[in-house]
Parts: structure tokens; sequence; C-alpha cells
């Protein structure tokens, strides 16, 4: 038996503790947008600190704008200043239950039905978002120090209070505690599988920046008769510009756009050629049948490694109701722009702009309306020492290697330990596509919960 | 006689004020259905007035917006008395953005300005209820001076100008014999200077189309979308872009069939008219004139077609931002139409030129409004024409411009297609008025002249 096996021994012997404890934890009625949950909030962070603390973490909870933020550290006395130093990250706050009736039990009374394929399912709000995904590190952690009495690294918990609101609150904690929260690698147990049986490691997550465009063109609106042919009117300049921002093959053609984008590495593109992802099934779901991004790259490819510039709204004329033959004043659209690793997100937004002035006639005015922070896209080297232990780990326990997949969206968490801590994240989670987080009837595969923990246990093994 | 008329006409001048204002507090808005009431409302304003002053007035129902037709006999009919009919519509625009209005639009005020004119502010002053009360009260004071009109008049009033008139052809088919004159006068038209009165000959038709672009049939999480989603604005936008090209000319396979250059000697007169270019644009904020290529802006206004964006919008139009990809892209589009353009066969033309251009997995899909009209020119030496310039240069002492408008107004061809009359276009509207905008203001002056001409005309027309 090497040092892993006894620990998934204990794991396996475990589980009925492990998921008493989680079912304590979903009691707690933490929905962090409610402040009518506060007390409960603080209530699931004082039982993360008790818990905490009977690992041997030396444990506290600490204030912010918002929720309470929970940190816990271990670091074994006499432990080389050079071993590795982890910051694990979860989130204890939940999504309203609304509406409540359509739950078929309690939502914050957590109970395990048969799922259709016979596993074990554990029904109630935050099973999976993210208190049972966050539990199985910390049930991996208690596995390994049951059986080692010690961890062989160092380690922060960082478990927050405000992730399914307002992530400005976290982000103004981590600027604020900086020294405190040095790390050499996060960990993020957030996030799916690829299937129910394929693991996956998020390592592409696309940045976001939003901004809005006004052009003025005669300074009111004017009767289209008197005016219509030599009166500029804003709509066709803007539509001009917008219909510019692309070329024929769907490629942005904003100078310097695309500086700082990598090719995605071959290896990656042909194991995601291999994942048998259906565009067809994707875009069908919503209507679609052919992918309208760049040529040369699969839908996935575009979503999970691509930029894109795209047009969220647009408005300027009259909108009512019948006809008005006016010629506008103004025209206005709205743009978000998802950027890729290697993309700067200020840059981005400065030659949009440039390329913007550069299309407006002399007799029309451009404004600009920043909206929203600057996410940067984030890559993480499939090559890292942390990404090769987890991928090394997560086919050991899964019999599958795991998919390195990528995210359209950005988590803004990831985004502010890059920006704050200058640390990539790990990001393993082991929710599945059917967990209906944020509705009715949320759940967690009793697999997930328990093969989650054996997964982490693995990759701390990987890692000692 | 004349004289005395005009005398009574200055006299009752501020009781006219009083009674144009309570037209104008009626918020007329044909296009917006939750107004109906209040245009049946100004269409039982303004039978009232008629019938008191010793019209035969009727409240017509159509299945848009009442009409007004009232009649007139004189008491002592001359043998060669004309039967003549006056139009004007008292319908208004919608009066969006309606915070950049300085005063409620439909709370008239009176102000003398900064530069020592007076004016009144509000919707529907200059377009149309300003103009066509100029004729009213000069019907007003002929009655009140010598107990009758001098001509045999008929009075139609619509409601539904400014939302395309859908129910004026079967209108004015079902009361062909009622309604057909010697000759129409239309009151919706500008003079050429605040100095100058103009007669307008030649009108730009008009027709006009919506579209829809519709991509995924949901809006989109543009994170978990972005790339691979068809996004109906920037197809939209593509699609509007392309209908110009760099010279400013329209795109449209076929749409300029039917377009005649204009008369080289047409063009030598509007030359002489000394129009400053750069005068009209800075009005408006403006400098260069964006039209086609090689063509005045008085051409362009006057004597080309166009094809313009009224409207455009999708996906989230409120505050801050949202990362969504929108389902649905719409457009609101206007043609205006010279010579022999044909409406039906433009619009034809446009659905194909979209239609060609949309992507498979995009809708496309057309909502026009209303009808559409032809453009139409009226013959320069007609004997209304001819009186009527006479009378306005009694009035202005000085020649009137016979001059294009680039706007629209159907009513003219459908006065010559359905009752075979020919109209004569007299406004007093100032290119400043601001109509269809907001601040919408009509000088008193075009008001009071306004209706001195009237009187004139009317007398003319008897002798």
């Amino acid at each position: 038996m090497n040092a892993s096996d006894a620990v998934l021994k204990h794991i396996d012997e475990h589980l009925q503790a492990s998921l008493d404890r989680l079912f304590e934890l979903i009691r707690f009625p933490s929905v962090g947008t409610d402040p009518r949950f506060n007390g409960d909030c603080r209530n699931a962070a004082a039982w993360l600190v008790r818990k905490f603390d009977a690992l041997g973490f030396a444990t506290s909870v600490r204030e912010t704008t918002g929720q309470p933020v929970v940190i816990g550290k271990y670091e074994k006395p006499g432990m080389s200043s050079h071993a590795p130093h982890i910051l694990f990250y979860g989130h204890y706050d939940v999504q309203p239950a609304d509406p409540v009736e359509l739950w078929h039990s309690p939502p914050f009374e957590p109970e395990i039905r048969k799922g259709k394929d016979g596993g074990g399912q554990i029904f109630g709000r935050g099973s999976s978002d993210d208190k049972g995904q966050f539990m199985t590190f910390i049930g991996a952690c208690e596995a390994w120090l049951a059986v080692h009495g010690t961890l062989p690294f160092r380690l922060t918990l960082l478990i927050e209070g405000d992730e399914e609101g307002d992530t400005s609150h976290l982000d103004r904690f981590l600027a604020a505690n900086k020294k405190e929260l040095a790390a050499d690698v996060a960990f993020v147990c957030d996030t799916e599988m690829w299937d129910d049986k394929t693991p996956a490691i998020n390592t592409f997550l696309r940045g976001c920046i939003a901004d809005e465009v006004v052009i003025t063109g005669p300074r009111i609106d004017l009767h289209s008769g008197y005016y219509g042919g030599p009166a500029a009117n804003p709509i066709k300049v803007l539509s001009r510009i917008l219909a510019s921002i692309h070329d024929r093959n769907g490629k942005v053609t904003i100078p310097g756009f695309y500086d700082g984008v990598k090719p995605i590495p071959a290896a990656t593109r042909k194991e995601w050629a291999k994942l048998r992802f259906s565009h067809k099934q994707f875009l069908g779901d919503v209507g679609l049948a052919i992918p309208a991004g760049e040529k040369g790259y699969t839908a996935l490819e575009q979503i999970w490694a691509r930029p894109t510039a795209e047009v969220n709204g647009i408005l300027g004329g009259y909108t009512g109701e019948g006809t008005k033959t006016v010629l506008p004043s103004k025209a206005m659209a709205k743009l978000t722009f998802r950027l890729v690793g290697g993309q700067d997100p200020h840059k981005v937004r400065n030659a949009f702009r440039k390329f913007v002035k550069a299309q407006v006639p002399a007799d029309c005015k451009v404004a600009f309306v920043t909206h929203g922070g600057e996410s940067s896209g984030v890559s993480v080297a499939a090559d890292s020492t942390y990404v090769k232990a987890a991928k090394k780990a997560l086919a050991a326990e899964w019999g599958k290697a795991p998919v390195m997949s990528g995210s359209g969206g950005s988590i803004p968490v990831v985004e502010s330990f890059k920006k704050h801590l200058k640390i990539d994240s790990l990001l393993v989670g082991f929710a599945r596509e059917t967990d209906s987080v944020h509705s009715p009837n949320e759940k967690y595969d009793v697999e997930s919960f328990h093969k989650g923990m054996r997964s982490w246990a693995r990759i701390i093994t990987e890692l000692s | 006689m004349t004289e005395k008329v005009l005398n009574a006409a200055d006299a009752g001048f501020e009781k006219s004020l009083e009674r144009l204002f309570d037209l104008l507090r009626i918020p007329s808005i044909s296009t917006d259905v939750a107004y109906a009431h209040e245009c049946e409302k100004a269409a039982r304003w303004l039978v009232t007035e008629l019938t008191a002053l010793g019209f035969d007035a009727t409240l017509h129902e159509t299945p848009g917006r009442p009409m007004v037709v009232a009649h007139y006999s004189p008491k002592a009919p001359a043998a060669k008395t004309p039967h003549v009919l006056f139009y004007g519509h008292y319908d208004v625009q919608p009066v969006d953005p309606v915070n950049l209005w300085n005063t409620p639009p439909f709370e008239p005020i009176r102000k003398k300005d900064a530069d020592g004119v007076e004016r009144m502010y509000g919707r529907g002053t200059a377009d149309d209820k300003g103009q066509l009360m100029t004729f009213v009260e000069a019907a007003r004071a002929w009655i009140n001076t010598t107990g009758s009109l001098p001509v045999k008049a008929t009075f139609l009033i619509e409601g539904e100008e400014e939302s395309g008139s859908p129910s004026l052809i079967p209108f004015l088919k079902a009361r062909k014999a009622e309604l057909s004159c010697d000759a129409a006068f239309v009151c919706d038209t500008n003079m050429w200077d605040a100095k100058t009165p103009a007669i307008t000959t030649r009108l730009r038709g008009l027709v006009h189309e919506e579209v829809t672009v519709t991509g995924p049939r949901i809006d989109l999480h543009s994170g978990m979308y972005g790339g691979p989603a068809m996004n109906p604005i920037r197809v939209l936008t593509k699609l509007l872009a392309a209908l110009h090209d760099k010279n400013g000319k329209v795109t449209i396979p076929g749409f300029y069939d039917g377009v005649n250059p204009v008369p080289a000697n047409t063009r030598k007169q509007w030359a002489s008219l000394k129009f400053s270019e750069k005068k009209f644009m800075a009005e408006v904020g403006l400098a260069n004139p964006a039209g086609e290529k090689g063509k005045s802006v008085l051409e362009q206004v006057w004597a080309r077609p166009t094809a313009e964006v009224n409207g455009i919008w999708g996906g989230y139009t409120g505050a801050g931002t949202k990362t969504v990809l929108p389902s649905k892209a719409h457009a609101k589009l206007t043609f205006r139409l010279v010579g022999k353009q044909n409406p039906d066969k433009i619009l034809k033309a446009f659905q194909k030129f979209a239609r060609d251009q949309m992507p498979k997995d995009c809708k496309l899909e057309f909502s026009g409004h209303g009808g559409g009209s032809p453009a139409s020119e009226i013959s320069e030496d007609n004997i209304f024409i001819r009186k009527s310039t006479a009378a306005l240069k009694a009035e202005f002492n000085r020649e009137s411009v016979l001059l294009g408008s680039g706007g629209s107004i159907p009513i003219v061809r459908n006065f010559k297609d359905i009752l075979g009359m020919d109209s004569v276009l007299v406004g007093f509207g100032l290119n400043d008025d601001a109509i269809h905008s907001p601040n919408e203001k009509y000088n008193l002056s075009s008001f009071q002249k306004g209706i001195r001409s009237w009187v004139r005309i009317m007398g003319a027309l008897a002798e």
C-alpha cells in the first residue's frame, strides 16, 4: 500500500462521516445576496472555522465589505520555505432557492435520493455550487492528515461568501491582503467535469471588456424629407463601423486586436477535436446551425480559445410603433470583447476606439462610455507542475485522461488572483451539467463527492 | 373688399391665436394607438369650429383616425366662382425624445426670442395645425366681414398624414363626387425664407419598410456563445452599411429605374436662388453634404431619391453593460422617391437586396407600415398657381419661388389620380421650424401673413 492508497481507503471508509459533515453545511441557508440571510452566512462561516480548527489549521473569520471570508492556514513546523504554497478557494454562499415551490424536497434540508443511473444524489441548495465541491478538498485534506499527520505543502484555505453576488468584495479583500495571501498557485473547485465519466481541467478562460459608442451627426433629429440626402445619418455611420469589425471570414479587423493571442497548441486542438463536441446540437439548442465565428476554428475553439468582438445592443432614431420619417441625431451601440490569454484589455479598448475614430466622417462626433472593469483572458500553461500533477491524478482516479477544457465566460476570482496575487489557478471541479446549479432541485452526485475527494487526495499525493 | 377682410383678420388675430392654441393642446399623435382618442378629440374640435362658421361639417370615421370634411357654399355665387378644396392635417408627429423639449410639447407658448422675433412653440405649431388654421381663420375673416366666403369651398382635414395616410385613398375613392373640385390648396409646406413666399411644384414620394433580423431563438450569454453564434445586429448593420456606395449612391439593383435627370432650365433656376448649402447644413450642426457626390444640396433634397435608416434597435440598450448576444435586431427605413420610381417596385427591390445578404442561419421579416406614394410634379402655368402667385406678391411684395420639396405629400398624388385635380402647395413654414424634432415652432408672422395670404387668394379666385 503506497501513500495514496491508505488515504483513499480512509476516504472510502469515512464517506458517511464526510456526507454528514456536508449535510450540516448545506443546512445553513447562506444566501449571500439577501440581507435576511446575513446571520446564516455568519453561522456558516463560524461552522467552517470550527471544522478547519479541528484539522489543526489557524483559522479566522475576516470581515470584508460584503459577507465574511474564512481563512485557514496550514504550515508544518519546520517546513522548508521552498515548499510549495497552495491557496485553495471555494465559496460558502449559495444562490437564492426561489422558486421554492418547484423543489421536491426543502432546499436547505439535504437528502439523498437515487438517480436514474442508480447512484445516490444529494439534493439541496449548495450541494453542488459550491459547498459539495469545496468540501471535496477539505475531505481529502482531512484524510491525508489522518493518515500521514501532515500535508506535503503549505496551504491557505480561502472560503468566501460573495461569489453569487458582488464579486468586487473579494477583489478588494485580495487587493488589501496581498502579502498575507501570497501563494504559488490557486486551486479552485467550482467547475464541471467534461461528462459524467471524464474529468476536466479548465485551462482557458476568456476575459471581457465592455464599451459603448455614441455617434452624433446633426445636432437635432431631422425630417428625412427636408434633409434626406445631404445630412449625415449617424445610424448609417455606426452601421458601417460595426459592419467593418469583422471580415468575411469572421476575423476581427481592428488593427492590433490579436496582439498577444497565441495559437492554440496543436496538441490541445487535437485533444479537443477528439471530444466529439456536437456544434450541431450546441447551436441547434438555440435555433442556429452554422458556426458564425472565425473560419478555420471549430465552434469549441471559437468559444474557448479565440477572442471576439460582439455587439450586445444598438439603438438610434425612432423605435416606437409605426413609422417616423426622421434622420436621427444620435446612434449608440454597446459592445463586449471576449479576450483570451495574452491580450491586454486596455490596449484592445484603445485599439477599438482608434479603429472607430478613423471611420467617423468629419461631420460626426464620437463619444465612448467605459462600462465595467477590464478582465483579461487567462490561459494556464498546460505543462505547469500543478496541471501535470492534476492530469496524472485525475487520469488515475477516473480511468480517463482529463479534458483540458476552456470556458467562454470569465471566472472573476481567477482574474482577481492573477491581478492581485500574480498566480495562476488550477480549475478542477466535479460538478455535472445536470446539477441544476442556480435552479430548483440542485443536486450533487454522491459519486462526484466521493471521487472528488479521492481525486484531490491523488493530486496531493502527486505534489508530495 | 379684400382690404376690409384683411383688416378684420388683423383685428381678430389675438383670438385666432387663442383658438390655435386650443387645438395645439390636444396631443393628436396618429402613429401611436395610445393617442387615438386624442385624434378623435382634435377632429371634433375642428367640426365644432367649422360648424359655427356656417360650414356643413362632418366627422367621418375611418379604420384609423377620423376625417373632417366641411363644405361651404357662398350666399351669392357668381357663375364662374370656382369650387376649391383646402387640405390640412390635424395629426402630429410623436414627441420623443421628450426630455429635449424646453417646454412641454402640448402646452404651446408664445415667446419673443432674443432676436426680437415672436414665435410659438409646441408640437404641431408648424406641422400642420398652425398651417391649417391659416385657411380656417381666413375663411372666418371673410364670413365675419362679408357674410360669406367668396368661393365655393370644401375643407378636408385628415388625421393620418404622419402615419402614411392609410385610410385616405379608400376615403377619396368612396367620396369622389363629393370631394372633386376645380383645384386643391394644400397648406403644409415652407416659404423660401422669412420674406419670400414659395409654391412647391415638385414633391418627393415616400415608401417605408421595417426589417427584423432573427438569429438565435433566444438571447444568449456572450461568454457561452460568443464566436459561433450568429449575431443579428452584425448582420443587420452589414445590410444597412451596404445600402450606399462610397459616393453616396444607393446600391439596390433597379433603385434608380425611372429617375430622370433634372432639366437644365430647372437647374439654372435653382442655382440662381443663391441657396447657401453651408448655412442649410450649419443650422443642424453639419458642414459636409453627405448625399450623392456631384449633386448640389438642393438637387439632393428636391430631385434625388434616398434610402434612409430612421431607427435601429436590438439587444440590450439600458444602462451599463449586459453580456448578451441578441436574438433580434430591427431597423426602420424610408425611401424618398422622385420621377417615375414605383414604390412597390422599390420595396420589392430592397427586400430582394436584403434577402440576398442574409446568412442561412438568420430569418428576415418585413413589416412596413402604411402605404407608399410616388413623387409628383405640378404644372407651373396652371391658372390657380398663377392667381396664387399674384396674391402672394401682393402680400409679401416679392415673387414666389417655385420650388421642390424633399418631403412627400402623398395627398397631392392622390388628388390628381383619384379626384383629377391639381394641387397648389402654399405654406408659411420656415426651414428652422424643427418640425418632427423637439421644440417645434411657428413664427407668429408665418401665422398672421398666412391668414392674410389666404384672404387674398380666396378673394383672387372669385375674380
